[in-house]
């Protein structure tokens, strides 16, 4: 039978599942556009819930190489992922409720899943965007793909992605998952 | 007499040797001198990439009827405003919105420009102009720097002498250079004093609806007026206009209207007449309230003052008004306080044309009369007690003190000055840094370019004791005035914001669309990079199609929201040119009255694909 987590472990699981709910309301990932006539730099930042940033003058630059437009509305992880998080948060309240270790390491497994599984996503778009490219398009250039962090250049502008906030809240609720391992550990 | 040979000989060579050796010595320490002071002339007006300048310099264009922005100290020409002359560069006076301001005219005379102030100071809101020519006055946006309302001012005969804004911009006044038949539409000149008046008015601008208005005016005396200030601090209800023609000559006004010893400085409080207006003592006249002083006395007074003055410039503290004598070489301070105990007193000296006079010494604090300086014309001011003149004859400035009438420095300019600025020279808080002199004759100044000449304006730096001349710089005529004001006052948007409430304006390109009720074409169309969209759905979006005779109404938005990407929309052989700011909806309407086939194409270089941002007006010939 799965051991009882103490009172301080518990805790450690209420303050992640209330952090996971705040990085619903932060940026998690972003990319900033530089050119010479750009030089303050253009943004399309990423929300669980929204997209951000000079999203509209992004798109009618990279129209000319024939980009597919971001919006809202092609990518449907913006209206399911508030709701996955959300219940993330609850399975972690549920957790510190009932103090079962056996549901806590369910519940990292959960996870780290949901962390490859958000990285293969981003992957996955960055791909379609740089390498799904019109064939119309009035300026041809060689498919690409950016990296999820760091930079990159295509055509006149150099491209920098990033992980912001929401991510490293998320990985401060991930160690608040460990706590319990450790102070739980066998001495 | 080979030793007194030789003995010249060696004085010659001794000679020489000096002329040589020190001639050429002091000349190149005069050279050095020379070029190291202008090399410290070129850092102090470079400012470099990346930087701004401090000051906004903005001109009146004169006869052009334009305004020019300028940074100081850099002195470069930054924008040009349209304001009472259309402008095919932006489009102004062709759109819909821009043509009905502009009201038919070609031409303007933008003369003084003024700020909006608060407290006596500018407040960055607003600029006003009038036109001289079609008495005009126009308001424009300092958010955006475009024209934003323009009025034709009844009863009036060419507001010259404006404008000038009250302490919190409650009035622009707009008192004027010509004197009209009052009563009738005609009159004979041989009854130009009976029959003539030189009519004031007094402007309101709503500053949230943008809208002019005219408040009241007032039935001056047939004379002409020259320059006006409103007070500043305990002199703020009160104004001063300078006058000439006291004479009433109606022709060779050169030298029938310079034969007075005196003319007059107009001396009212616009509070009481305000006052006035409210309880309802005016006249109805040709739609406006009218104030006619010698039936409502008490309000204005006039001043003897040496004759036909020029400039009329109000001290920051607002305790004297300064006269230019323009044919008299002096400038003569006046006090408020002695003309408002004048007044208290009735120490009056006469009457003119129901006015009352007060007495010149009992008003007069001192005369100024810097030697050989001639023709003092205007004045502006630095925070330091000092009132810089410029004399057009003698084209100088001179630097004197207002409270001592001690002249501390004066310097050549380059040449013949009208006006001339400080920063916020003409407000309760000056701000003396620079100064620039803008002059109405540049000769030599700059490459030649035939007869026609540029004006000319010199930049000095007035921060120290002397003035110091940094520069002369050519300059767009005719730079009757400017305002140079900080350019933290100045806050400028650059993109307009979406209006979905606005019926003109389409944002997504699938709301676009050509509609027709009966001969009237209506297009509901987008300008972005690189493309025109009038209608999504057809099978060509960038084409319209109409029949000879229709009249055709473009609304194109440009939904490029980012900052400096312009469309202009021009259709060929249509002589049709309009421009989109961005986020910006404006409206074109013309009569299809030429069939064939007319291209449309951006006119404002917009991005890689501009060239290709093209579409065609297609207009079916009748049957
Ligand atoms: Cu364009």
């Amino acid at each position: 039978m799965s051991k009882k987590m103490s009172f301080q472990s518990a805790t450690s699981l209420f303050i992640a599942a209330g952090l996971l709910i705040i990085t619903i309301f932060l940026p998690w990932w972003g990319m900033k556009f530089y050119a010479p006539q750009y030089q303050e730099g253009l943004n399309i930042i990423v929300y669980p819930y929204k997209l951000a940033g000079e999203i509209d003058i992004v798109n009618s630059l990279n129209h000319y190489i024939g980009m597919a437009q971001f919006s809202e509305e092609s990518f449907p992880e913006l209206q399911f992922l508030p709701w996955i998080i959300a219940g993330l948060a609850l399975l972690i309240v549920f957790t510190g409720l009932l103090r079962k270790m056996s549901l806590l390491y369910g519940l990292i497994g959960l996870f780290i899943l949901g962390g490859i599984l958000g990285i293969y996503d981003i992957r996955r778009w960055l791909v379609s965007f740089g390498t799904d490219l019109d064939p119309m398009a009035p300026i041809t250039v060689d498919p690409f793909v950016p990296p999820i962090i760091g930079e990159n250049t295509i055509a006149n502008f150099v491209t920098n992605s990033y992980f912001s906030y929401g991510s490293f809240l998320l990985l401060l609720v991930f160690l608040l998952l460990l706590f319990p391992l450790w102070k739980e550990r066998h001495q | 007499m080979k030793k007194l040979f030789s003995g010249a000989g060696g004085i010659l060579a001794g000679l020489l040797v000096a002329f040589v050796f020190f001639g050429s010595s002091s000349l190149g320490a005069e050279e050095q001198a020379l070029s190291s002071e202008n090399k410290s002339n070129a850092e102090a007006v470079y400012v470099p990439h990346g930087e701004h300048d401090e000051y906004y310099l903005i001109n009146s264009g004169g006869h052009s009827g334009q305004l020019f922005v300028y940074g100081v100290p850099s002195m470069r020409h930054i924008r040009t405003i349209p304001v009472f002359t259309p402008d095919p560069a932006t489009g102004y006076g062709f759109d819909k919105e821009s043509k009905e301001m502009l009201g038919g005219y070609t031409w303007g005379d933008l003369h003084h420009p003024a700020l909006s102030e608060t407290n006596g100071d500018y407040d960055g809101n607003f600029l006003f102009a009038t036109d001289v020519a079609n008495n005009r006055v126009a308001a424009i946006d300092l958010e955006d720097f475009h024209t934003v309302d323009i009025l034709e001012v009844p009863n009036i005969g060419g507001p010259h002498c404006a404008a000038f804004v009250t302490e919190n911009t409650e009035y622009i006044f707009l008192p004027t250079r010509f004197s009209l038949p009052f009563d009738t539409d005609y009159a004979s000149l041989d009854d130009y004093s009976e029959e003539f008046r030189g009519v004031m008015s007094a402007v309101t601008f709503d500053q949230e609806s943008k809208e002019f208005d005219v408040a009241y005016q007032v039935a001056l005396p047939p004379w002409s007026y020259d320059k006006a200030r409103a007070g500043k601090r305990d002199s703020s209800d009160w104004a001063v206009i300078s006058t000439y023609n006291t004479e009433e000559a109606t022709t060779n006004l050169e030298i029938n209207a310079s034969q007075a010893d005196r003319d007059y400085i107009v001396l009212f409080n616009w509070k009481n007449l305000e006052e006035r207006v409210a309880n309802g003592e005016y006249e109805e006249f040709n739609g406006e309230k009218m104030i006619y002083p010698e039936k409502h006395k008490g309000d204005i007074y006039l001043v003897p003052v040496a004759k036909s003055p020029h400039g009329i410039d109000v001290s920051p503290d607002g305790k004297y008004f300064i006269a230019s004598g323009k044919l008299a070489p002096a400038m003569t301070v006046f006090s408020f306080e002695k003309a408002f105990e004048a007044i208290e007193n009735e120490d009056f000296s006469g009457e003119r044309n129901g006015l009352p006079v007060l007495n010149y010494d009992s008003v007069m604090e001192r005369e100024v009369d810097p030697p050989g300086a001639l023709g003092p014309l205007h004045t502006q001011f630095d925070e330091r007690g000092n009132a810089y003149t410029t004399m057009f004859i003698s084209s100088e400035v001179v630097k004197w003190e207002y409270e001592t009438g001690e002249v501390i420095d004066r310097h050549d300019v380059y040449y013949s000055p009208g006006h001339l600025v400080t920063p916020h020279g003409d407000t309760a808080d000056p701000q003396g840094k620079y100064l620039v002199s803008l002059n109405k004759i540049a000769k030599d100044n700059f490459l030649s370019v035939g007869p026609s000449h540029p004006e000319s304006m010199d930049l000095f730096d007035i921060s120290g004791d002397e003035m110091r001349h940094l520069m002369s710089v050519p300059v767009n005529p005719e730079p009757h005035y400017g305002q140079m004001v900080h350019r933290d006052v100045i806050n400028p948007f650059h993109v307009y914001e979406m209006d979905e409430s606005n019926p003109n304006a389409v944002y997504d390109q699938n709301d676009t669309r050509i509609e027709r009720d009966g001969d009237n074409v209506t297009v509901y169309g987008i300008s972005m990079r690189s493309k025109f969209i009038f209608d999504a759905a057809s099978e060509r979006p960038d084409v319209i199609e109409v029949n000879e005779g229709d009249t055709v109404t473009m609304h194109i938005t440009n939904t490029d929201f980012d900052q400096d990407i312009v469309h202009g929309l021009g259709i060929m052989d249509y002589d049709l040119n309009f421009e989109q700011m961005p986020g910006q909806t404006k409206t074109l309407e013309f009569v299809a009255d030429k069939a064939g086939v007319f291209p449309i194409y951006c006119t404002n270089f917009c991005s890689a694909l501009h060239q290709e941002m093209t579409g065609y007006l297609m207009v079916k010939p009748k049957e």
